[in-house]
């Protein structure tokens, strides 16, 4: 009695504390098996550097993939990220190039910039209770018209020679912002897997009601999750900008899509409960490695497009097979 | 399981079907092409150029685009995903003066001539880069935008009075700041009485040029004329004039692609300064060989415009019009 007695909440975030760790197979398995198909096809596609270039493109949106995770987890969704990684990056510009201020000035400002614009996010949607949908909706074409305002449209040239280290610096010949995505990818991963923060926003996403019975900050984890969203949307942006060497208002159009996509082809439930970092690093890898065999193939863009999308629905579809097969009651 | 093999042959078969372009010969040397969009006739014709040019100078082309002109981040993983493929030379259209430039750093660390194609880097900022470029080749953006305002001089008369509108390219790409900024230091110049009232970014846009002519119209009801960086932002600036009734403003445009080609034959649009990118496009591959080659090439090559309007393409006399396409 007193063993089943347990609260079937507690069972869940034991199962997710566990789940959350382990990596789904059937993502693994598309990975996998596009790698296949690319290095039969392309015999420069199993190359060292070319794998290295698979990751560094793959680096912008892994990152604000993270961060996405994390809002989907809990059954939320933001679509300002690409916006926002844009406001950052001309932020981070404007004060190191236009301003002649130190790297980490430039560096923080992006940051800043990033997690203040989510807490706005984060606060709209718990304290004037607008949904998360509508308010980064907005932010979205905020944050990119205050973009265009600060850059007055033009790019921002010649970053901080240190920021744009962490764009194009190469040590032990690995790309910083491949590094800075695997390390950003091991932090979110124990976050989400193994802290109460991360379980909570998987509970909020699970069952928000519940969650408040239990004594969830509900109100308070929202506001942090956004604002982690748009502290990683800020670190992208960084990239973004220190990738290129310039702040560019137009940067990330449509990356919030692509964000998107990747966390659901990783195997976080679009309508929360469940997410797994590991995952998300697997769906960006997927679309990078998509992305990269069409681009060495020579494919028009117009038809790799359809390759995505149908990858995408393919994913999710497995995901369906496997979860009526197996441990779904 | 069983249901999971047959989908991963499934998407197998997929991703074969999708490798449309197989393998190419191997001994001619091979120029790695990299374009902003196929979705717009100009790159198309320009498509057809590089093709044309190829044939020409013997050598094999690995084309490729991203989906949009607006697909930055893409365009630059295009790019590095091209070095890979180690092409004798690079022939490149950057979507903005700044995304490219660490790969076409990375190209000339490779010893891969570069080919700025359609004159869409700043020779400042490449220079601050050090990125070296071989040859530039394209229009010369801001002649092409004066001759639009000549051909408007001419059909109005040099004391002309009424208000302009002027609607740039996306914001922050110097073609089409170069367009809008030629065309209104010619106007100036020759007709002062003709004054811009507006000068507003239509994003390559045909919409988005539409909405800001009727909102220019809600303004200036008696606008004279309207300069577009690109012939599809003239066309859609010319049906919302026509719409909102206005048949006398002048629109000019800038490319001469094939739509503009069929309305201005038509007898709809006014006017385009024709950019011949099919010209363009055959040359690069011409001139990039020759550097190659070790030939001296000229640093900048401007390849020359044409304003067509229905009597020069009724007419049929210019020896150019054979590459309007």
């Amino acid at each position: 009695m007193t063993s089943n007695a347990t609260p079937a909440a507690t069972a869940s975030w034991r199962q997710r504390i566990a789940g959350g760790a382990a990596v789904r197979l059937e993502s693994l398995a598309v990975l996998i098996l596009l790698c296949v198909v690319m290095a039969v096809l392309s015999s420069a596609f199993l190359s060292v550097s070319n794998i290295l270039n698979i990751l560094l493109s793959t680096s912008v949106f892994g990152v604000l993939a993270i961060g996405m995770t994390f809002v989907i987890s809990s059954a939320g969704i933001d679509l300002s990220v690409g916006s926002i990684l844009a406001l950052s990056g001309v932020v981070g510009a404007m004060l190191t190039s236009n301003l002649d201020l130190p790297w980490w000035i430039g560096i923080l400002g992006c940051l800043a910039t990033g997690a203040l614009t989510g807490a706005v996010n984060g606060f709209l949607v718990t304290k004037a209770a607008i949904p998360p949908f509508i308010v980064t909706l907005g932010m979205l074409g905020v944050a990119r018209g205050i973009a265009l305002v600060l850059s007055d449209g033009v790019s921002i040239y010649g970053l901080a020679p240190q920021m744009v280290w962490l764009g194009q610096g190469r040590p032990f010949g690995v790309p910083a912002p491949v590094i800075v995505l695997l390390l950003t990818a091991l932090i979110a991963h124990i976050v989400l897997a193994h802290t109460r923060f991360g379980v909570y926003a998987q509970v909020i996403g699970d069952n928000e009601v519940a969650a408040r019975a239990m004594g969830v900050r509900v109100e308070r984890m929202k506001v942090m999750l956004y604002t982690l969203s748009g502290l990683l949307s800020g670190l992208a942006g960084l990239l973004f900008a220190a990738r290129i060497n310039s702040g560019e208002p137009t940067a990330g159009l449509s990356y919030e899509l692509t964000a998107i996509t990747a966390t659901i082809l990783g195997g976080t439930n679009l309508f929360g409960g469940r997410g797994s970092v590991v995952g998300t690093l697997i769906g960006a890898l997927i679309m990078g490695v998509l992305q990269n065999g069409l681009n060495l193939m020579a494919v028009r863009p117009f038809y790799q497009q359809i390759a995505i999308g149908a990858v995408l629905i393919l994913a999710v579809w497995l995901d369906r097979i496997n979860n009526s097969e197996g441990w779904r009651r | 399981m069983l249901k999971q093999c047959i989908v991963a042959v499934l998407s197998a078969a997929l991703a074969l079907g999708l490798a449309v372009a197989g393998a190419s010969a191997a001994d001619k040397p091979t120029y790695g092409v990299l374009m902003k969009t196929l979705s717009n006739p100009f790159w198309g014709a320009m498509q057809k150029g590089v093709e044309e040019g190829a044939k020409g100078a013997g050598v094999d082309i690995y084309l490729q685009a991203v989906e949009s002109d607006q697909a930055a981040e893409p365009e630059l993983n295009a790019c590095n995903t091209m070095l890979q493929k180690k092409p004798a030379a690079m022939i490149t259209a950057a979507i903005n003066s700044t995304i490219l430039l660490p790969c076409l750093k990375q190209a000339n660390e490779m010893k891969i001539p570069v080919v700025d194609l359609d004159n869409n880097l700043d020779p400042a900022i490449t220079k601050k880069a050090g990125v070296d470029i071989a040859v530039h080749i394209g229009s010369d953006n801001e002649a092409a935008g004066a001759k639009g305002a000549d051909w408007l001089v001419g059909q109005l008369g040099k004391d002309a009075k009424g208000p302009v509108l002027v609607i740039e390219g996306l914001s922050g790409n110097i073609t089409g700041k170069k367009r809008a900024v030629g065309f209104a230091a010619e106007l100036k110049k020759q007709a002062p009485g003709l004054n811009i009232v507006a000068s507003l970014p239509g994003d390559w846009d045909s919409l988005k040029a539409a909405n800001i002519t009727n909102d220019t119209l809600q303004r200036n009801p008696d606008l004279v004329a309207v300069f577009c960086a690109n012939d599809d932002m003239a066309l859609g600036a010319l049906e919302a004039a026509r719409s909102a009734g206005k048949d006398k403003v002048i629109v000019i445009g800038v490319d001469g692609n094939t739509n503009a080609v069929k309305s201005i034959k038509a007898g709809r649009l006014n006017a385009s300064v024709a950019q011949l990118p099919y010209l363009v496009g055959m040359q690069s591959v011409e001139n990039v060989k020759k550097a190659l080659a070790g030939d001296k090439v000229e640093e900048m090559t401007y390849v020359p415009t044409l304003v067509l309007t229905k009597e020069v393409i009724d007419a049929n006399k210019d020896p150019l019009l054979q590459y309007v396409k």
